[in-house]
Parts: structure tokens; sequence; C-alpha cells
């Protein structure tokens, strides 16, 4: 067969792919009749009272002297690790705001950072392409640092997120600029699973960000620069068990919901979107109108406990709590008196989900909590 | 008040902070020692010395330069500093008003020392003038021998402290602990980093190999000996398959040369009806590119693991089973007629003839790479995508010193971040994190115009061009919107050389490029005025107007450039310094506006743009 020849057919099966999958989207826009707001203003229900008393700033940890990329809670105990332009790790103990641990990093571009499920190492990532992992509990060299107890290197590209596989100490998943994600065995450095890639269909952009399900920790989905999202199944690292459309910009954070059968993606184009993982349809939008200013893009999502609600992380300081069944914002945490004065790069919820920590370019992370009687949803 | 406002660490920050910023620091000329007011030199001195002064506030003080005492005027001494610094005049007699008719160095001294100097055991009677040195060894004044140690009888230490006299200490400022760490900094000063200026250093990206600015890099990390054994291990393989490379595309070029002139010599023969040829086969016919059997067999083998692109997996065993098959390659008269004519192999890279000239050498399995091969080496890159280079200007030519004089000229310190942009992914996301660096410098190399490469899917590109969608990527980066950006026209000697054979108008974005060349050139520098700019020099100029036009067509600013020679250290300190000074004028926010400004490093200034 001539190069010729090949070329044709490439065309015409690149072709024949693009219109399957307009028929896709028209076979999904008629089956998707509502989205869940609709569903729900049509049941009759009503946005749950969010007031600015009851979510509070009780805690400021400040310690760090750059931006702050990333931050992770322990499973428990009520610990949180974050990461900063300064090439610092700090381990802060959220109830009393002491600095546990400050770990100085070897690569100063670090871009995420995760806690074990056992509390005992974080791991760390950034533009060196490596992912170092650090046991708080070995003992410091001369200098008072901490050493790193293992570089997991392989990538070709930055790693801009990681996660540890929940209740396993020794695997963990990055995402990367190189357009992969991986799931690493700890033990022996290795790689066991490569998602994406040169040869394999996987995103066609860098990944930003992945996220493990909490119910089924066999899958785990993967936003990128592509625009997409995809959900992938670990035993399977050939392809993705499917592709989410719909954002219109990079997919900067992707994060499953509760019960792990949605998950919820963030975007360049400042809407968040909630996916259904078994049926592939988006189920809801959640943007607001922001007039002729720029449109603030997402930077990070995290669900509260039950669901209810979302909290959307924005460039422009704003954080919005959203109430996820209709799709209103009910608070603004960026506009309450001690909030954050820069852009918020990441955000996440303790593990009994009784508080909110946020990380923002002003160099500060600052916990929220349920004030007073509130209860925790 | 600030203690209870904030935590400890930021008035700590903050305390830091107004001691040393400028408006709060101590004028010189209050400070008056020995009766004449200090200079600005002076001062320094006074401060970067191994035991400076504690606690100087504006007012009179005396100095003793030998011994190094020093004290309020008109008291006592309160501290020992270090000796023989030039400040201040010469020391009066009346500088600690003392009035026991006992000398030290000149000084009439105080009751309280010649306290110290009776419990020292030290003669005092009759009005002796001592001389002390700064060891504490004193002399009578006009007499040789040393008559003993006023601190080293055991117990003065003691003594000094009730009669509250300073005795000498260990020197607090060793210059050796303000040398700044290479790649990062022990402690994150967290005041230096608001005087700490980033450069960011961007290069073109091509295939991998030749497309990072490696220059600029590897000039400042080959210095610094960054290697390790392992890497440089993997240097070394990597030159000597570079090698192989070379050699392969050398036998490639061959092949095609012997087709050429085989089939224009059985043009000639089929022309020429009174030949017999009988059989075509062109083992009759030589040429001056046919080799022997036992090398044919050899290069077509290698050609093969070339383009099965197992070339690695060769290693090292080729080096050694077949060092002696190129030996006798590259002396073969045909490999020699093919060198001559490499200009015409447009896969070999211009470098290729600094490693093929010695590549008997280099293919030992002995070879040691030395600095300057690792330098022009392709493909040799650091383990990672980002290395960072802190440094303090002024640099000279071994700039692996570090002048610890400077650090008081202004606390300046430039932070130059080296990015390998393939390494990092196509898309720039990872530029966000640059969005506090203070200039941009983005490297083209300029002999890139006439070679191509592979881009992501798959085509072949113009270099040139690929450098240029980059620049634009780069340029138009939301990241970056205020942002300056320095373009360093690289690799300027290699490209006089090569716009001489090849003609700039290969890449088609420099299709408009005619040089007005005047009839009388002359080759080589020559610092006449009147000498008309060599075409390297005219197409030099060409570019980087094509590149500011774009820039400003882009973003509607300017565009600094600077044109850097191939591996001259000048050079490269030359845009750097250039860089400094954009910086510099940022802050002085000038009141002209720069429209086509360039600065060249080459002096041809005749020709009008």
């Amino acid at each position: 067969m001539s190069v010729s020849e090949l070329k044709e057919r490439h065309v015409a099966a690149i072709e024949t792919v693009n219109s399957l999958r307009e028929q896709l989207k028209q076979k999904r826009r008629l089956l998707l009749d509502t989205d869940i707001a609709g569903y729900a203003r049509e049941q009759g229900r009503n946005p749950v009272s969010f007031g600015p008393t009851d979510l509070v700033c009780c805690r400021i940890l400040q310690g760090h002297t750059g931006k702050v990329y990333s931050l992770d809670w322990t499973p428990e105990k009520n610990k949180i690790v974050s990461a900063s332009q300064d090439g610092r790790l700090i381990v802060w103990n959220a109830l009393t705001s002491q600095k546990t641990h400050a770990i100085k990093l070897p690569c100063a571009w670090v871009m995420t950072c995760a806690f074990s499920p056992a509390g005992q190492s974080v791991a760390c990532g950034g533009l060196d392409s490596v992912c170092s992992i650090f046991n708080l509990n070995s003992p410091t060299d001369k200098d008072g640092n901490l050493t790193v107890s293992r570089m997991l290197s392989g990538h070709k590209g930055y790693v801009s997120s990681c996660q540890y596989v929940p209740d396993e100490d020794t695997h963990l998943i990055t995402s990367s600029g190189d357009k992969t994600c991986v799931l690493w065995d700890i033990t022996t450095g290795l790689r066991t699973s490569v998602f994406g890639g040169e040869f394999q269909s996987g995103h066609t952009a860098d990944v930003l960000s992945v996220s493990i399900s909490r119910s089924n920790s066999r899958m785990f989905v993967s936003g990128s620069c592509d625009s997409t999202a995809r959900l992938w199944d670990t035993r399977v690292a050939s392809r993705a068990v499917r592709t989410f459309h719909g954002h219109e910009g990079d997919v900067n954070t992707v994060k499953f919901f509760p019960d792990g059968n949605r998950f919820g993606t963030g975007s360049d184009d400042g809407t968040c979107r909630l996916f259904d993982v078994r049926t592939g349809h988006q189920l809801q939008v959640f943007y607001q109108q922001h007039g002729d200013d720029e449109i603030p893009h997402v930077t990070s999502i995290a669900f509260s406990i039950s669901g209810r609600l979302l909290f959307v992380g924005y460039s422009n300081g704003d954080c919005y709590v959203w109430d996820t069944l209709l799709a209103e914002v009910v608070l603004n945490l960026g506009s309450m008196h001690n909030s954050h004065e820069a852009r918020i790069s990441c955000l996440g919820l303790s593990a009994d989900g009784s508080a909110l920590c946020t990380g923002s370019w002003d160099t500060n992370l600052k916990i929220w909590a349920f004030g007073g009687h509130r209860k925790i949803i | 008040m600030l203690k209870r406002l904030l935590n400890n660490l930021e008035v700590r920050q903050i305390m830091k902070a107004e001691k040393l910023s400028e408006a709060n620091q101590l004028p010189p000329e209050y400070v008056y020692v020995n009766g004449e007011p200090l200079c600005h030199e002076e001062l320094d001195v006074l401060k970067a010395c191994s035991n400076p002064p504690k606690k100087m506030k504006p007012g009179n003080y005396w100095y003793d330069k030998v011994s190094g005492l020093w004290g309020k005027e008109g008291q006592k001494p309160s501290q020992i500093i270090s000796p023989h610094l030039n400040v201040g005049g010469p020391i009066k007699a009346n500088a600690s008003s003392g009035n026991t008719e006992v000398f030290i160095n000149g000084r009439e001294i105080t009751k309280v020392e010649l306290r110290m100097l009776q419990l020292a055991g030290v003669q005092c009677a009759g009005n002796p003038h001592f001389w002390v040195n700064e060891d504490g060894s004193y002399q009578e004044e006009g007499q040789k021998n040393t008559k003993g140690y006023i601190w080293g009888k055991a117990g003065m230490k003691l003594v000094c402290a009730f009669l509250s006299l300073p005795v000498p200490s260990k020197p607090s400022n060793s210059c050796g602990e303000q040398v700044n760490s290479l790649i990062s900094r022990s402690v994150p000063d967290y005041l230096e980093q608001r005087t700490l200026l980033k450069l960011l250093l961007v290069g073109s990206s091509g295939s991998g190999t030749i497309g990072e600015p490696w220059m600029i890099r590897q000039r400042f990390f080959i210095n610094l000996s960054l290697f390790t054994e392992d890497e440089r291990e993997n240097i070394k393989l990597t030159i000597q398959s570079n090698v192989y490379g070379y050699l392969g595309i050398l036998l490639e070029g061959r092949d095609r040369f012997e087709e050429e002139s085989l089939a224009a010599v059985t043009k000639e023969q089929s022309t020429d009806e009174t030949e017999h040829i009988g059989s075509k086969s062109n083992t009759n016919c030589q040429t001056i590119y046919s080799i022997g059997p036992r090398l044919k067999a050899f290069s077509d083998w290698l050609l093969k693991t070339m383009v099965s692109g197992n070339l690695e997996a060769i290693f090292p065993a080729a080096t050694r089973e077949y060092a002696p098959l190129v030996e006798e390659l590259l002396k073969d008269e045909a490999i020699r007629a093919t060198y001559k004519r490499r200009n015409e192999l447009e896969m070999l890279p211009s470098v290729s003839s600094y490693f093929l000239e010695r590549a008997v050498d280099i293919l030992r399995t002995d070879y040691e790479p030395s600095d300057l091969d690792i330098l022009y080496a392709e493909g040799v890159t650091s383990s990672n995508g980002l290395a960072c280079l802190d440094f303090s200007y002024p640099q000279s030519a071994s700039d692996d010193k570090y002048d610890t004089e400077d650090q008081h000229d202004t606390l300046l310190r430039y932070q130059l971040i080296s990015v390998h942009a393939r390494g990092l992914g196509e898309n720039c996301k990872w530029l966000e994190m640059f969005e506090d660096v203070g200039m941009v410098i983005f490297c083209v190399s300029m002999n890139d115009y006439d070679q191509f490469t592979v881009d992501g899917n798959g085509l072949s590109t113009n270099k040139m061009l690929l450098s240029r969608k980059f620049f634009e990527s780069i340029v138009t980066h939301p990241t970056f919107e205020q942002m300056d950006f320095l373009l360093i026209l690289n690799k300027f000697d290699l490209f006089e050389e090569k716009i001489e054979r090849a003609p700039l108008t290969q890449c088609e974005w420099f299709d408009d490029f005619h040089p007005v060349v005047s009839r009388h050139r002359s080759n080589s520098s020559s610092n006449s005025i009147n000498t008309s700019p060599s075409l390297g020099q005219l197409g030099a100029h060409y570019m980087a107007v094509k590149f500011k036009r774009l820039y400003s067509s882009l973003t509607g600013r300017s565009l600094y450039t600077s044109v850097v020679k191939g591996l001259e250290p000048d050079s490269v300190d030359a845009a750097l310094k250039y860089a400094r000074e954009i910086l510099k004028w940022d802050e002085e926010k000038p009141n002209f506006s720069l429209t086509e400004y360039s600065m060249y490093s080459t002096e041809a200034s005749s020709y009008s743009p």
C-alpha cells in the first residue's frame, strides 16, 4: 500500500470518527432533556440556606513566603500539607496552626503535594518532572532538612498533580505535562501503568489534574488542557473508559463526587460542570455571568461531605459556595472581610467535612469552619 | 506593637526590612573616626570586615589601627574590631581622654585600662609607651622585643569583663559564608527574594537536540562542573553515538555522491558510441567515491542500524569492535572526498566537523570528554527540564568566584532560570509559574534558518519557523502581558560562515532579504568604521528587525535584541549585562520611548536601518 493511499484512508477515517461524534452529541442532547437544577426546581426544592455566619474563617496559616500552589489534608488527625513557590512544603497542625514540618525541596518549582493515607509521608511534584516522596518520621540531616526518601522519575514533562490511592500507602497516581498519567509503585519506584502517551489513546495535551474515586479506588478521572476529562480504569491502561467533552477551555481541576458516581470539573472557561460516570452525560453547568469583565478561571473545586455544596476557587480571589442541586451561589467567601487578596489556587475539605482550607497566591492559607450550630452538610 | 498584630516571623521580616532598607542606613558622614568623617567606601569597609563594630550610630569614635581597639571619643575602648582598616584619620593622643601618662599605640590610656595592664602583669612604672598588636603582644616603643601578651594571662578575660574592657573575639563575618550556593539557596532569604531579579531563559524548541539555548546554559554549567560521574559517562556515550550518527550521514552522502557520479559517467559513456560497455556492472566503474567491499559491508550495516533506530543498542560494544574499522573508514579516500563536500549534506550539522576531525580519539573506550566537547555536543542537557543559576554582578571571565565586596554594592542578585521548553510539554501552561520574573530572555539559534526538523505532527518543518511559532506563543501568553523580552540571536559566528554559502531566503519568512552588498567587502573584522558590514552582519540585523516587527505587531511594544557569538564568554556576558541594564531602565522609568533600538556586539555601524 502506498503512502498516499494510506493518507487517504487516514483522512477518511478521521471524517468517520468526527461524524460519529456528532451523532453521539445529537443523541445525548435528545436524551438530556433537563439538567439537575431544572429538575430540582420542578420538584419544588429550595436552595439551602447558607449565610455569612455559617462558614467562618477560624484560622489563618501564615508562614509561606511565596505563592501557595497546592494543599492536601490527611485522612485523619487534621494535618495539612501545603506547597509554595518559595520551594518549601509546610506541614501544619490544623487545630493549633503550628507548623510541624518545613521541608525544603530540591526544586523550588513545585506544583502539587499530597498526604499519604496513613499520614506518614508527603509527595510533591513540579517542573522538575519528578515526584518526590518525603517520610515525615525519618531523621533530618545535619542542616535540619528532611531528605527525599524516594524519587519517582520517568515523566517527560512537569508533574501537575498527584494523589495517593485511598488506603494504599504504596501507590500513587500522578498527572503530567507530557500528556500522561502514571500509577507508581512507591516501594520499587517503578511505573505500574501509564495512561495515555505516545502509543495509546489518551489526552492530547498537558494533563493538569487527577482525582481518584473513594468508593472504587480503581477508577480515576483526569482533566487536561485539551478541554476534556477522561475516566480511567487502572486495570486497563490502553485506553480511557470514557471521554467527557463539554468544556471550552483547559480543565484545571477534577474532583469526584462523594458517592463516586459523578465528578465535577473546573475550567479556564469559568464554568464548573458535573458529569455522570455511568452514562457520560453532562448533568449540570455551574456558571455565573460576570458582565463584561474578564471571565475568571476556575482553579480548584471541592465537594462538601454530602455533596450538596460545591466550593469553587477562582483566579480573581473569589470562592463561591454553590448549591449543587439548584446551581445557585449561596455564599461568596471572597467577599467576606477576611478573605484572600489574590487568586485562590487550591482548596480542600477535611476528612470529616467540618472544615475547608483555601490556599492562595497571597501566601496564606485560611481554614473555614461551619460555625455555631450549623450542621455539616 | 507589631508583635501583637502579626506573628513572629513577620515581625522579624519587617524589622529586617527596616534595618536593611536604604533610608535607614547609617549615613557615613555622621560617623567620625579619629576626628574625620567617613566616606562611603570607608563605611563599607568597616561593615564588611571580619569583625565589624557593633551598633554603629552617628557619633565620634576613635580607632586604633594596629590593635583594632575601638571606642567612643573620649572614652575607654568598647570593642576590638579588625585591625589595619583604612578608616578615618590617625589616632590622637587624647582620644580616650586618658590621664595616666601611659600610652598604647600613641593613645593615652584611661585609668581602667591601666588597672587592667597592671593586673596582666605589665610593667607600667615610668610612663611607658607601649606598642600593642592585634594578638595582644606588646612591646615598648622603640624596642624590638615582645614583652608578653596582654590577654594571654589566665583570668584576663574575667578581669576585662569586670572592668568592662573588650577582649579580642573570633571574627563574626567569615567571608566564606557569604558565597551563594549554586543551584538552591540553603535558607530562603526572605528579604533577598525581593531584591532578587529573576530572568527566564527559554530557547527555540527544536526536535530536542540542538534546539535549546545550550550555549548559554552550558557555558555556565560546564564551568561549574555540574555533571556527576554518571552524567559524564552518559555524555560520553552521547558524544560517541553522535559521532556514529555523523559517520552514518557521511556514508549516506557517500552513497549518494557515488550514485550521482556513476550516473554522470554512464551518461558520458552512453553518449560516446564508440565505447562498448557490455554489462553495466558498477564494479567496473570506479569513481572517487567508491570504497572497498569490506568497508562497504560495514557502511551498509551501520546505515541499517541507524535507520532502524538501534544505534544505542549497539553501544558500547560497538566502540571496541568497530573502532579499527572506523579508523580505516575515515582514512579512506572516498570518505575524505565526501567530507570535502559535507556542506551539501543537509542532515549533517555544522558542529559535526569538530567531532569528526577527532573521531578516532573520541571512539576509544577510554575517551574522556573535555569541557569544550561537552559544550559543543548535541543532546546534552541537564537531567530535568529546568535549571537555576544564581549570580551577582559584576562577573568576570572566571565567573565562578563570587566577589564578596559586591555584597554591599547593591543587594541586587540575579537568578537565571533556564527552561528546556521541549521537556515541559508543548502547551505553555507551566509559564504561569513564572509570572513574577523580571524579564524573559528568548534564545534563537541563528543558523537554524536552513535546517529542518520533525515537529510534533510528524511533519518536517523549518527550525526557524518553529522558533517563530514558539516565540509567538510565549509573547502572547497572558502571563507575560507586561513582560520585557530580550531576544538573543545566538551562534552568530556559525551563522556568518553559513550565510556565505546558503542564502537566507531559504527560510520563507526571510524571503525579502535583499542585502545591498558593496563590491569591496573585507572579510574579517577590521576596526575601520569605513568598512561596510559583512553579509553576516546584514543578515543578523535583518533577522533582528523581522523579530522586532513581529513582536510589536503582537504586543505593541518594543523588543530588545542582542547578537551573541557562539562560544565567546565575553559575548554572553555582554548580553547578560544588557539584560541587567534593561531591568535598571525599567526601574528608572525612562522618559524617552525606545522604538527600534538594538545593540550589537559587532562593530559595524555604517549601514542605515
